[in-house]
């Protein structure tokens, strides 16, 4: 049973991780903490509904098309809604502050405007996965291996992307200073809307792989963008491997609690697991010290 | 700054007063609207009293109906409730959907002592309350559990898993199921646990319940978490052989909808099936089909409907005066009217009636719920009457 607590863990954590690695990268790139992830991986969501139950296209057609929408929906938001913002600044400056209040105010527009088109009900993505895949005692799901496929797949191209192309390396300039990046020549505008281009489609994904699971509601971006924030502040705020390894820790850690303490207390361990790492490293486990960049 | 103080109040006073119709029978409805079926309830409701307005009224007054959305939150429900009795100055308050949300409104309609009459919502401690001025139309949750007890018992087995959402209708009548199950057949649960607010992810406890081999598991829960935990109870490797039941809101049709084939072979207690044969339920599923383009009528449609009519009745045995200064009278004759209202015979499964008595086995009018299995998920659902018990009036008290 062990294992299997282990499995469902693993993929609840993969996809906290997932959102968690958007809100650190937009958290890297502009020292802003945005609040409204939770809504845009409630869009990537919605998106992938539509496209797989009302427009037919096959799933990993539905997922890849969800990231790219949503991506663009997060290019329209830096754009039109928080470019004057980040313009002024992030971290502890008034536009940043501002920049928080913005971000909380676009999740409550985000969450209305999905009301106002799919209604509160809840909707699933009906996809048909078969029977699980029998690995000696334990019975995987293939959701859950989609899960564990797709985000895999999604981090390490993510991270050789800002390794190893010129387009990431510009993003990485930009997180670690925007001056000395726009003085280098790199076009910084376009930069911080990448980074939410991809904040944006990874939230997009974890919509789109937990929605056969979970089901697709106004309301589920906000339970997400909880757990992903612990994933973030407990791998370190800002720390991209960080994202990821608190993203799995909180997911099998609340799955290891439910399983052998109480399963009726399940979002506390997470937040146990949270003041315990910053009691221990308040930097979280992968995190350097902060700081506020220009 | 008195004066102007004393001057608000008064603007205030005179325009609640201009925004009051004497003549006309003032009802103020509170209800979960915040789904498209939740949404159709309402609107179904408003429907049946403009179409008795249109037909001339009751003895000649005519209905208006204030429809507020609570969302199924307890503050906005009794803020609703407080507008209707001392800013609205209704007659009769109906409400809520959700019981968290009815259970405090019945402490502001006894203090404002107006009739108030309740249309979906089933935890046994609203009526336990013993206001003289609550009825309820749909079926106790003290009835529900008696029923689903038995039927796991006799025909199921006695090794059951339950787990049950944190709103209190999924409470009580879950709690209710295991202590029938304990008190008439001396069982202990095998595993039971109650989820967090909003849980969407509860393989954890269906992993742990896999384990334990039971004959059955119960879900008490409103309609998503509902058709979550079945889907997630196959994901898990609960096999299909493991009987799967489900507290009265599994007859909300998201469940068979969002559960698709995970909900075949789900039984649950309701109030009403829409594969119900008589000419009446018939005559009602072809008009809420066509009318609010529902494909299956579940039974919040005919518990809207069923409280629509006994008000009718009611309404119509009442001698109001509807002046302003009669309004305390005017309540208490509409409370009255409706402890008169005996053997109702509508769409419920069973006949509905009240009594004087500001007692459960008064007030709990409706206590003969149907045994419902589904048989097909999806959109195009199908579900079977597996049995009609009417309970005795005592049970569960």
């Amino acid at each position: 049973m062990l294992l299997d607590f282990l499995v469902v863990g693993l993929s609840i954590g993969l996809v906290y991780g997932l959102v968690a690695l958007g809100i650190s990268l937009i958290y890297s790139g502009l020292d802003i903490v945005h609040f409204a992830h939770g809504e845009v991986f409630m869009f990537g969501a919605f998106f992938g509904l539509v496209l797989f139950n009302d427009l037919g296209f096959s799933y990993p057609i539905t997922l890849f098309v969800a990231m790219i929408l949503t991506g663009i929906m997060g290019i329209v938001i830096e754009r039109v809604f928080y470019r004057r913002l980040t313009k002024q600044g992030g971290g502890y400056t008034v536009a940043g502050m501002g920049m928080i209040i913005c971000g909380f105010g676009m999740a409550i527009i985000l969450q209305n405007v999905a009301y106002l088109i799919w209604g509160a009900e809840g909707h699933a993505i009906n996809v048909n996965f078969g029977l699980p895949m029998l690995i000696g005692q334990v019975a995987l799901p293939k959701s859950y291996l989609w899960i564990l496929v797709v985000s895999v797949g999604l981090m390490a191209l993510l991270h050789a992307g800002l390794k190893y192309t010129k387009l990431g390396r510009g993003i990485r300039a930009v997180a670690a200073n925007k001056d000395i990046a726009y003085l280098m020549g790199i076009n910084v505008p376009l930069m911080i809307s990448l980074i939410f281009c991809v904040a944006c489609g990874l939230a997009a994904a974890g919509g789109v792989l937990i929605g056969p699971i979970n089901y697709v509601q106004v309301e589920m971006g906000y339970l997400i963008l909880i757990k992903a924030f612990a994933a973030a502040v407990v791998g370190g705020f800002g720390s991209l491997p960080g994202a990821v390894l608190g993203g799995l820790l909180v997911g099998v850690f609340e799955t290891m609690g439910a399983a052998y303490i109480s399963g009726s207390h399940k979002d506390i361990y997470a937040f146990l697991l949270l003041i315990f790492v910053l009691m221990v490293r308040p930097t979280g486990l992968l995190g350097t010290l902060a700081k506020v960049k220009a | 700054m008195k004066k102007t103080t004393v001057g608000l109040v008064a603007l205030a006073a005179a325009l609640a007063a201009a925004g009051v119709q004497a003549g006309e029978i003032r009802i103020g409805a509170t209800m979960r609207m915040i789904s498209e079926n939740g949404q159709k309830y309402g609107q179904m409701m408003q429907d049946e009293f403009d179409a008795i307005n249109a037909a001339g009224g009751i003895n000649g007054h005519t209905i208006s109906l204030s429809l507020l959305n609570d969302e199924c939150k307890s503050d906005k429900g009794v803020a609703n409730a407080n507008k209707f009795a001392y800013q609205e100055n209704v007659h009769l308050i109906i409400g809520s959907t959700c019981s968290s949300v009815t259970l405090p409104i019945v402490d502001v309609t006894a203090q404002a002592e107006v009739p108030q009459i309740i249309p979906h919502s089933t935890n046994d401690q609203i009526t336990r309350k013993n206001s003289a001025w609550v009825f309820r139309v749909p079926i106790s949750a003290r009835y529900y559990k008696g029923v689903v007890a038995k039927y796991l018992a006799d025909n199921v087995g006695t090794r059951i898993a339950y787990v049950y959402a944190s709103d209190a209708a999924a409470q009580s009548e879950t709690q209710g199921i295991i202590g029938q199950m304990r008190d008439i057949y001396g069982v202990e649960p095998i595993y039971e646990a109650q989820t967090q607010e909003k849980e969407i992810d509860f393989r954890s406890h269906l992993l742990k319940i896999r384990e334990l081999e039971p004959d059955a598991i119960y879900f008490g829960g409103l309609a998503e978490p509902i058709a979550r935990f079945l889907v997630q109870s196959y994901e898990v490797g609960i096999p299909a052989s493991v009987t799967r039941a489900a507290s009265s809101a599994a007859s909300n049709a998201p469940v068979p909808k969002l559960a698709g084939d995970a909900v075949k072979g789900v039984f649950f207690s309701a109030a009403y099936s829409d594969s119900d044969t008589r000419p009446i339920a018939q005559l009602f599923n072809s008009l809420v089909r066509e009318k609010y383009d529902i494909p299956s009528v579940d039974h919040d449609f005919s518990q809207a409907y069923d409280l629509v009519r006994i008000v009718e009745i009611a309404l119509g045995n009442a001698e109001l005066s509807l002046e302003d200064d009669d309004l305390a009278a005017d309540r208490t004759a509409i409370r009255d009217a409706i402890a008169n209202v005996q053997g109702y015979e509508g769409l419920s499964s069973g006949p509905i009636s009240f009594c004087a008595d500001p007692t459960p086995q008064c007030r709990d009018g409706n206590r003969t719920p149907v045994l419902i299995q589904y048989t097909k998920g999806g959109e195009d659902f199908e579900v079977g009457i597996l049995d009609r018990v009417t309970m005795p009036i005592d049970f569960g008290l």
